[in-house]
């Protein structure tokens, strides 16, 4: 029996007949092997825990074809596999949270709504949001801007509810409030503004004037005269110069500028 | 049963080491307020107050918000037929119009350097350069409105001196 077998198995490979399952697993379709892509991504630098060495740009290579599309996933896989230490913000990586603003290329912008540039010849340069106080890393300080969103009052006021339910809104008077209230606050727009850059102890940027504006477009908010009120000086308001960076920069697509200049004309007309 | 009296007698004692637990918090906190009151650290951010409190607006002024603003964009706007309508007259024969366009021009400027001054050369943060900057803006605005003034009654005026470098 057993030589039966032997001489069997001698004759398959003799005449290269094969069993039925390896001829049809030749067939099949193999996983490709994707070529190595690798691209340079220079990232900024900065350790508090070292103040006196200076920030410097630390240039890590990736495959990109072992990478997801987004600059996002690029800085995961950077943080995963190569070194830990890197430091940057995100959470939702579906641009709802703002948490993953930076500056990739040259743009303020989510990482996690910016592709990757396929092109491996050129590097990625990452920065934080300019003109920020930096904590760490890609981590800037976002203290004052959150101080100065707080400063608008960005909530519902009206002395006069109505007796029973809800507060009631023609659909003309929501359609008003389209394209501010999306915004989800990632400065990406006020740090993209040179007079935010210069003035930003007093200028409120134009994420924060945008919310300003949202809040006085409310027919359900009855303080728009005291909310005006309080932006009419030098600083606050009128430091914008219609410079179109914030609008140019919005990830979310929204216009900061438009809803600037809504208020300016409904205050000088007020 | 012993269980039980091991469990009664060591429950005093987890109660006062939580308590003592809870006191260090409690001065951990205490601290910690006074910390988030802003120090000044050089090359960090200078904040007013605690990382709840919001940014204070400066004293609410129309003459410098909106009105300022207005009468801003109305005076550009103006420029435009008058600067129009004194290419299209003499200056010698409607010296009126240029007078206006004398004024108008000036203080156009005026308003857009001092933009400029407010912009990078805010008293807040150039104490002197600063107040330099915008007494020198206001006199040498002054000094050009009284140059136009005299210019424009006492030799050919603007329009005409504009005509004749054009030509000349």
């Amino acid at each position: 029996m057993q030589s039966v077998l032997a001489t069997a198995r001698v004759n398959r490979l003799a005449f290269g007949s094969r069993p039925f399952s390896t001829s049809l697993a030749r067939c099949q379709a193999v996983p490709q092997q994707k070529p190595v892509l690798l691209k340079e991504f220079k990232i900024y630098r900065w350790n508090p825990d070292e103040p006196d060495k200076k920030p410097e740009l630390q240039s890590y290579k990736i495959d990109l074809n072992q990478t997801g599309p987004m600059v996002l996933d690029a800085l995961i896989k950077i943080k995963n596999e190569i070194d830990p230490t890197l430091t940057f913000r995100r959470s939702c990586r579906e641009g709802i949270c703002g948490s993953c603003a930076m500056n990739i290329d040259g743009q303020n912008t989510l990482a996690c709504l910016c592709r990757i540039d396929r092109d491996a010849s050129k590097n990625a340069k990452i920065y934080p949001l300019p003109h920020m106080y930096v904590v760490k890393d890609l981590v800037p300080d976002m203290t004052l801007f959150y101080k100065q969103y707080k400063s608008i009052q960005p909530w519902l006021q009206n002395s006069n509810p109505p007796e029973k339910g809800e507060f009631l809104q023609s659909p003309e008077d929501r359609r008003k409030l389209d394209g501010m209230y999306e915004c989800i606050l990632c400065a990406c727009c006020s740090t993209s503004c040179p007079s935010y850059w210069w003035n930003q102890d007093e200028y409120l940027g134009p994420a924060t004037l945008m919310q300003a504006y949202r809040w006085i477009a409310d027919s359900r908010d009855d303080r728009a005269a005291e909310r005006m009120d309080r932006l009419q000086n030098e600083m606050s308001l009128y430091r914008c110069h219609t410079i179109f960076n914030c609008s140019r920069t919005c990830p979310k697509g929204l216009n900061p500028a438009a809803a600037i200049a809504k208020m300016k004309l409904e205050m000088a007309t007020d | 049963m012993s269980s039980s009296l091991v469990l009664r007698s060591s429950l005093p004692r987890t109660l006062t080491q939580r308590s003592v637990a809870h006191s260090v918090i409690q001065a951990r906190y205490a601290t910690s307020d006074a910390a988030q009151r802003f120090a000044y650290h050089p090359g960090g951010p200078i904040l007013k107050g605690t990382v709840n409190d919001p940014t204070t607006f400066p004293p609410s002024s129309r003459a410098h918000g909106s009105h300022h603003w207005a009468f801003e964009r109305l005076l550009s706007a103006a420029l435009v037929p008058l600067t129009a309508a004194a290419f299209a007259t003499s200056g010698s024969s409607y010296p009126i119009l240029d007078g206006i366009l004398g004024v108008s021009l000036v203080m156009h400027s005026h308003i857009g350097f001092d933009s400029v001054v407010v912009d990078y050369l805010h008293t807040r943060k150039f104490p002197v350069i600063g107040q330099i900057a915008k007494w020198g803006l206001r006199t040498a605005t002054i000094a050009t409105l009284v140059g136009v003034y005299q210019f424009n009654t006492n030799d050919i005026g603007l329009t005409e001196l504009i005509a004749k470098v054009w030509t000349a």
